[in-house]
């Protein structure tokens, strides 16, 4: 997949079937032009931080949605949760969780690590699309973010 | 010198280090003891190095040690033992010793004095310096023993954590690759299969869609006790009244008389107690007969127990069934007729035995049931009282 200038929506997801449904699922509804798709927890890490393979980036293109698995390989999803929610910098990018299961503890580390939202994918796929398209429509168009730009986001955000 | 063992008699064997510079003293010692039915063999040593290379290479069973000897304090035994680990009991036999210093011996960790004008007290204390040593050594072994269970448990309670953690998320992931694709399937080959195949189809995601259910209610009750319960004094009326709630809309759509008479204070987690609750009056609901449901609820004290009932007026229980009802996944009806995957009263039982009680049902089919449960009484007494202990003001300052 070639990296969009401008990125929408940044799934992080390991498993290629599961990620070929989501995508299927996103598309269809057209809430997004621009999806990107990392495999791994430290894929997801570089990339939002523009580290490693993806040092060109450019900071202020932050996604304005991640989609995030929690088992993940190389670096857990609650991992990645952390380190975005920890930095000033993608304090308030909106990370949903999205995966298979609905352990107590799961739910209880990721809110408290900051997430902005829990979903248990469903088995059912036409309940899966629904919520897709509900998640969505909410974070990407329903929801109002602090600024539009990013940098200035993060310029308004450090005046005291 | 080596005093040699008394053969041919079934005494007590006794190996016995004698720190003593007086021969004749330890011969009487020695005699003392096969006088008092020891089987004794001892050595007889009286310097620091001594005591140290003995010890380093043969057990004794007792140290008898002077007090006062020229060429070494013989309250340094002790240190030597510590650095060698070993726990011998150590008694003094000595000449003259007063008062201070023989309390002061004792406090260091002899177990005993004994003067020697007065030998006649020795085999009595060397029979209880044995017995107390023995039993140090039991209750040892015992801790030991219980600190391996407790840490075997600790792993396969880690294991069952990690298991189902697994089974949480691996398990459920393929599942819904199934169902997904097979739906997928069907909406890109729509027409182009025959009519079977949506059926067909439609079965693959049930059956997917019945596993991951299953699947949940199967974490759900592996979870019970492993979630951090923390049992305490719970009003059960607060419980009921809860439960009443979250059930409000199926009591009001079939119209269910509930009676609930005064319910007492327990020790329990409030949330398995609403879930005991909800899973046993839910099913009154979901079972009932064809008159309207209605449904008591009371407590009795017998005894250091409360006894809970739960009565309704519906379909009811052969008297075959009635232990079979509380396994887990055992159902008597079909899905067609009555939902559910048969994991509720399971549930029931391990909240109520996990709480110390016990869970049974009365019933003949067609006659209603009354299902009944008991929580230990005594627990709530004790509960408030630790709580007032744990509001004490030196308890809140170290929070």
């Amino acid at each position: 997949m070639m990296e969009p200038m401008e990125v929408d929506i940044l799934l992080v997801e390991d498993n290629p079937d599961d990620l070929e449904l989501t995508l299927h699922a996103l598309r269809r509804e057209r809430l997004a032009n621009n999806i990107f798709a990392v495999r791994d927890g430290e894929e997801a890490v570089e990339f939002l931080f523009c580290t490693g393979r993806f040092q060109q980036r450019d900071f202020d293109h932050l996604p304005r949605l991640v989609l995030l698995d929690l088992k993940l390989p190389k670096l857990t999803g609650l991992e990645v949760l952390k380190r975005v929610k920890q930095d000033p910098r993608t304090k308030a990018l909106p990370v949903v969780v999205l995966t298979s299961s609905k352990e107590e503890r799961d739910l209880i580390a990721s809110y408290n690590l900051g997430a902005n939202s829990y979903i248990q994918k469903p088995v059912d796929f036409d309940r899966f699309r629904e919520i897709v398209k509900s998640t969505g429509l909410y974070w990407m168009v329903i929801n109002q973010r602090p600024m539009s730009n990013p940098a200035q986001a993060r310029r308004a955000a450090s005046q005291p | 010198m080596t005093a040699s063992p008394n053969n041919g008699n079934n005494n007590q064997r006794m190996h016995v280090l004698l720190i003593e510079d007086a021969p004749s003293d330890a011969e009487i010692e020695v005699a003392e003891l096969r006088r008092g039915g020891f089987d004794v063999t001892a050595d007889v040593v009286d310097t620091g190095d001594q005591v140290r290379a003995h010890l380093g290479k043969n057990s004794y069973d007792v140290i008898l040690a002077d007090y006062s000897l020229p060429n070494f304090r013989c309250m340094d035994t002790l240190d030597i033992l510590r650095e060698k680990n070993q726990t011998i009991p150590m008694i003094l036999v000595t000449g003259a010793l007063n008062s201070e210093t023989a309390v002061e011996c004792v406090k260091q960790g002899a177990v005993d004095y004994v003067l020697k004008d007065n030998l006649g007290r020795l085999v009595q204390c060397v029979r209880r310096a044995l017995e107390d040593t023995r039993l140090r050594k039991e209750r040892t072994r015992a801790q030991e023993q219980l600190a391996l269970k407790v840490d075997e448990l600790a792993r396969s309670n880690c294991d069952l954590e990690q298991f189902a953690y697994v089974a949480s998320h691996d398990l459920q992931e393929p599942l819904r690759m199934v169902a997904a694709y097979t739906q997928l399937l069907s909406e890109r080959y729509r027409g182009k299969l025959d009519s079977a195949a949506d059926r067909y189809i439609a079965y693959a995601v049930e059956g997917a869609t019945r596993m991951q259910a299953l699947l949940e209610d199967l974490l759900a009750f592996s979870r019970i006790g492993r979630n951090g319960v923390t049992p305490a004094p719970t009003d059960v009326n607060t419980a009921v009244e809860e439960v009443l709630r979250n059930l409000a809309f199926t009591l009001k759509e079939h119209s269910v008389t509930i009676i609930c008479n005064p319910l007492p204070t327990i020790l329990a987690d409030r949330f398995q107690l609403v879930q005991l609750f909800q899973n046993l009056i839910g099913n009154a609901i979901k079972f009932r007969g064809k008159a309207t449901p209605s449904i008591a609820i009371s407590a009795d004290k017998l005894g250091e127990e409360w006894v809970f009932s739960i009565v309704d007026n519906g379909i009811g229980i052969a008297a075959e069934h009635k232990e079979f009802i509380f396994k887990i996944f055992q159902r008597l009806h079909t899905r067609a007729e009555y939902p559910g995957n048969g994991v509720g009263l399971a549930i029931c039982k391990k909240i109520v035995e996990q709480n110390g009680g016990r869970i049974w049902v009365d019933s003949e089919l067609g006659r209603g049931s009354n299902f009944r449960f008991t929580f230990p009484a005594a627990s709530a007494d004790r509960a408030s009282k630790k709580e007032e202990y744990e509001l004490s003001p030196q308890n809140l300052v170290s929070r």
